[in-house]
């Protein structure tokens, strides 16, 4: 059966709180997730603070500034930090967004970070997104063609260009994936939210000749129809994207099909 | 979780596709819309019949459009009642055998509920 | 199969190892060809070298799709004449003006005439360019870029997917490389290049962060595409991921790099986030102005106006900041409008920045102007290569003398095509060109599963010493600290304007920072993804390259496209039309220059050679 309650050895316990900076009057409370698998200690709460005035307004500036002269012992991801790459992907005052786009000030009381959550962890912030990753793979993110080639480029009207707006800008952060609760009950099996939107991004392109094949393999109890339009992914989508339509749209036309 | 050293997208391919899903799909959308009809054409019935004694009502429900009606209804409920909680099941429910115990005591229970319903309407219906 | 390393642990024979007493276990791998970095670059060579069978792997600290290419927003230079007249001797024109006359004209020949082919490819591997009214792909105009050899009208050459150019060829290319079944070590950090005694490269070794352990990768050929350093400025453009690490791996290797005082600053990062707004904007019809409301631009550059190429935007822009006519509260920033563009306009073609300008300035870009300044942005320098992106290593006499087994590509390169200064959305052309280039050179030359000749026990294992140190640096100073001195240093003494006393004094301040490196501290002592560890090995590469920038731009007493001397203002053709080389020596904390022709001559007779003239716009 689903496991309802965290296993013993991921129960969270109370860290450490580390020292209030000196003369700050704006302070926020960071309470940061923090987990060492080596030391093969239960992951704990530590409680960081952050002189506002002196400091970024984001959240990852809140996590820059930490590491850089609190302690730089913590691990998260971070690479743009302008909201196009995807790395800081994490669960902030309990909704799943990217640091480096997410105002501290919009967040009421202390700010709690963890990991995208149901996902196995590596260290602190980080999460193990392989299966992630192959299942992204799985759904074989490239054009396919069996006409040949032109010479110049495969056209395409601006129509057919736009039906990809709100699909192609996909940055696989899987902040959809990780606030699903379908995707947390059968991560092996459903492909979740992003693989799906990404899955309609080439179904949609007119230019694709394999839609086909790509519905076919689809077309699986699990892989697509555990979907059950919660709708976390779209809450969440830090681009504002709306995976969850895309996947009705891959059951309309797996629907259509038929008649 | 002990040490897997299959790849990741061994892991993410597995079974690979059913090739399936797109019909029980249909079938939920299906018997969801026909349910709301067949739910009002209930609520007329039930209009129908409060205030009429034993026999009139008798009558009434063994009156062949009203009692296929009724059975439709039947049918379309418990189809709708069994291929959601096919879901349910396999939302949540995750050893192999348990799994398929469940699913087979759902198909078994459905049919149970469906069999019982229209014997019951049968009796109404043919009986003496 | 991406990350599929991850799960297949030790499957390669181990070799014991010790330093500073501790033992670490190397694990080996043997590949044809090796290829660090997953961007635009790294991907396009991977793409390349799997299809030509070679056995190919991609060592990327990051995941793919997280390099810096997804930042790229307005688009691929290429001269497909789509939205009018254009031809790529044009584009050849503007490239080499661009760049100054440094540039190279046999390589900027190649990537202009490459550039299309290249566009194709990507559209045909499925990236969702912007279309045109006959199902083509959208051209827009870029700064720099003009027809009829300067003398025509702007022209539209830059390919674009809305703003999102970059992301939309990344992902396009990282699933190319998944189609061809290319092998990734995701998270892998490279440490040294593994050198053989006759300078040849022979294989890298790395660090994995999910474990920290140790492993050597021999190769026929390493690719080196690890992107630009500009995290040596305080404030830049760039991702927290551009540090350099291939510069810096081929300065250890006791090879140089190349023109490195050239550093671009885009005139428009968001003002006190660093953002970039790209220039697509005032492609699509964007301006600047001052706090008078002037657009200044017509002043600096009567033809190009604000569509004048980036070193003499961000110069102007600075002029008029210094000059008491910046806008805002300290009137230390320029405003940039694209309100009157109007909103479908905007959601079409600029829908990123958008939102960009609101989430990090609070600014609606369709009722009020973007504040702006200058930003650190692209290095033009690197390591310095052929245009079949082999490394070149001068040697008896020869200055262009290629490293054998070497290569680079994209900005970690300098082939040079950028030369002094890059024209807008020349970038990503040079990204998949030179990693086509690198792949195909590699192919040609390499055997698909040929032998590998015998290497030392210890090759290449030197670096591990530094990395030891590293792990257990028990001194004052924490990463942060170092890097913040750094990047203020060069943001105060190596910026948009320089003088010989001010870099000079600059090059003293990053030599003491990168002494500091002595006395560094490192808090986490763990192995499993240890950030403050790789932060460390990042900070020793950035320092390496800030050194080399900072020492290269004192030397250089000519004004020169992105590098402008306030005391020696003029071009000096007679005397600097030349490379400047770099070589470090990294436990002197120094670094030495030379310098090596420029390529007067272009690669085919199909094009003549372009004289140097006086660059106005």
């Amino acid at each position: 059966m689903v496991q309802f309650t965290l296993p013993k050895n991921s129960k969270v316990r109370t860290g450490k709180t580390w020292p209030k900076p000196e003369g700050a009057t704006r302070i926020k409370e960071f309470r940061i997730y923090r987990f060492d698998p080596e030391t093969g200690e239960n992951p704990r709460l530590d409680t960081y603070f952050v002189d506002l005035d002196d400091c970024g307004p984001m959240v990852l500036h809140g996590l820059l500034k930490i590491k850089d002269e609190v302690d730089s012992t913590l691990a998260f991801r971070r690479s743009c930090r302008e909201g196009i790459c995807g790395s800081c992907a994490m669960n902030i005052a309990g909704e799943n967004a990217l640091a480096c786009i997410t105002a501290m000030e919009d967040i009421k009381g202390p700010v709690t970070v963890y990991p995208l959550p149901h996902m196995q962890v590596v260290k602190d912030l980080v999460p193990d997104l392989t299966l992630l990753y192959a299942q992204h793979r799985l759904i074989e993110p490239w054009l396919k063609t069996d006409t040949p080639a032109p010479d110049r480029e495969w056209r395409q009207s601006k129509d057919d260009r736009k039906k990809l707006d709100g699909l192609y800008e996909c940055i696989l952060c899987f902040c959809c994936a990780t606030s699903c609760p379908s995707y947390w009950w059968n991560a092996e099996r459903y492909l979740g939210p992003a693989v799906l939107l990404q899955a309609y991004r080439w179904i949609a392109d007119s230019r694709d000749e394999a839609v086909d094949e790509r519905l076919d393999e689809l077309e699986d109890p699990f892989r697509l129809y555990r979907c059950h339009t919660i709708m976390n992914c779209v809450r969440v989508c830090p681009k504002g994207l709306n995976p969850a339509k895309a996947i009705a749209a891959i059951k309309e036309d797996l629907a259509l099909r038929r008649f | 979780m002990s040490k897997t050293f299959q790849t990741p997208l061994r892991r993410a391919r597995s079974r690979g596709s059913a090739h399936e899903g797109a019909g029980h799909f249909w079938a939920q959308r299906l018997t969801a819309v026909l349910s709301i009809v067949l739910t009002l054409f209930l609520v007329v019935l039930a209009i129908a019949l409060a205030g009429r004694d034993h026999a009139a009502a008798r009558a009434l429900v063994a009156n062949p459009f009203i009692a296929t009606g009724i059975a439709a209804t039947a049918v379309v409920f418990v189809w709708h009642m069994m291929i959601g909680m096919q879901v349910i099941i396999e939302d949540y429910v995750h050893g192999p055998l348990v799994k398929a115990g469940l699913l087979m005591a759902n198909v078994l229970f459905s049919g149970l509920v469906l069999f019982l319903t229209l014997a019951a309407l049968g009796k109404i219906a043919f009986g003496a | 199969m991406a990350g599929s390393s991850k799960t297949i642990e030790g499957a390669g024979p181990v070799t014991p190892f010790e330093t500073a007493g501790r033992a670490y276990h190397i694990n080996e791998h043997e590949y044809d060809v090796v290829i660090i970095g997953a961007g635009g670059a790294g991907l396009r060579a991977v793409v390349g070298c799997a299809e030509a069978g070679l056995k190919t792997a991609c060592l990327t600290k990051v995941f793919p799709t997280r390099s810096h290419t997804v930042a790229a927003q307005g688009g691929i230079a290429a001269s497909l004449g789509n939205m009018g007249p254009d031809h790529w001797r044009w584009h050849m024109y503007d490239t080499v003006k661009g760049s100054d006359w440094l540039g190279d004209q046999d390589a900027i020949e190649y990537l202009v005439r490459e550039a299309p082919r290249a566009v194709i490819e990507l559209e045909h591997w499925g990236t969702p360019f912007s279309r045109t009214e006959e199902g083509r792909i959208y051209q827009r105009p870029f700064g720099g870029m003009t027809t009829e050899f300067g003398e025509g009208p702007p022209a539209q050459r830059t390919c674009a997917a809305a703003d999102r150019t970059g992301h939309a060829m990344l992902h396009t290319l990282y699933g190319q490389a998944l189609r061809h079944g290319a092998e990734f070590f995701i998270e892998y950090f490279a440490l040294d290049l593994i050198m053989d005694d006759e300078g040849a490269c022979r294989g890298v070794t790395a660090l994995c962060m999910e474990d920290g352990s140790i492993h050597r990768f021999r190769a026929h050929a390493v690719i080196l595409a690890t992107g630009g350093y500009n995290r040596v400025y305080f404030s830049c453009t760039s991702a927290h991921i551009c540090t350099g690490d291939g510069n810096a791996m081929v300065m250890r290797a006791g090879l140089p790099v190349q023109d490195m005082e050239f550093v671009q600053f885009h005139p428009t990062g968001i003002y006190g986030a660093g953002m970039l707004i790209t220039e697509g904007v005032r492609g699509e019809g964007g301006y600047l102005t001052n706090a008078f409301g002037e657009r200044f631009m017509e002043r600096y550059a009567p033809h190009a106006k604000d569509l004048a190429s980036r070193d003499v935007v961000s110069r102007a822009m600075t002029i008029e900041i210094r000059e008491g006519r910046g806008v805002g509260k300290n009137k230390d920033h320029i405003y940039l409008h694209l309100d009157h563009l109007g909103a479908d306009v905007i959601a079409e073609r600029l829908p990123g920045i958008a939102e960009s300008a609101k989430i990090f300035a609070g600014v609606d870009v369709t009722r009020e102007p973007i504040p702006v300044l200058p930003t650190a942005h692209y290095n033009m320098g690197g390591i310095p290569t052929n245009y079949h992106g082999e490394v070149i290593n001068p040697k008896d006499g020869d200055p262009d003398a290629v490293a054998p087994g070497l290569f680079a590509a994209g900005e970690a390169a300098c082939a040079s095509v950028h030369g002094a200064n890059r024209l807008g959305s020349n970038s990503l052309t040079d990204i998949v060109v030179f990693g086509r280039a690198a792949a195909q050179r590699a192919a040609a030359t390499i055997t698909p599963g040929a032998a590998h000749k015998p290497l030392a026990k210890d090759a290449g294992l030197e670096g591990l010493e530094r990395l030891d140190a590293l792990r257990f640096a028990d001194g004052g100073t924490p990463v942060s600290q170092l890097r913040l001195a750094m990047q203020k240093a060069m943001q105060h003494y190596c910026s948009v304007f320089r003088t010989g006393e001010s870099l000079n004094e600059g090059v003293e301040k990053i030599r003491e920072v990168w002494k500091g490196l002595d006395d560094v501290r490192i808090n986490d002592r763990s192995l499993i993804w240890n950030t403050d560890l790789v932060e460390a090995l990042e900070l020793s590469n950035l320092l390496m390259n800030a050194a080399a920038t900072i020492h290269s731009a004192a030397e250089r007493t000519e004004s020169r496209g992105a590098h402008a001397r306030e005391d020696y203002p003029e071009r000096d053709d007679a005397n600097w039309m030349k490379h400047t080389l770099a070589w470090a020596d990294f436990e002197g904390r120094k670094t030495r220059l030379d310098y090596r022709p420029v390529h007067t001559f272009t690669l085919t007779d199909e094009a003549e050679y372009i004289e140097p003239k006086k660059r106005v716009y």
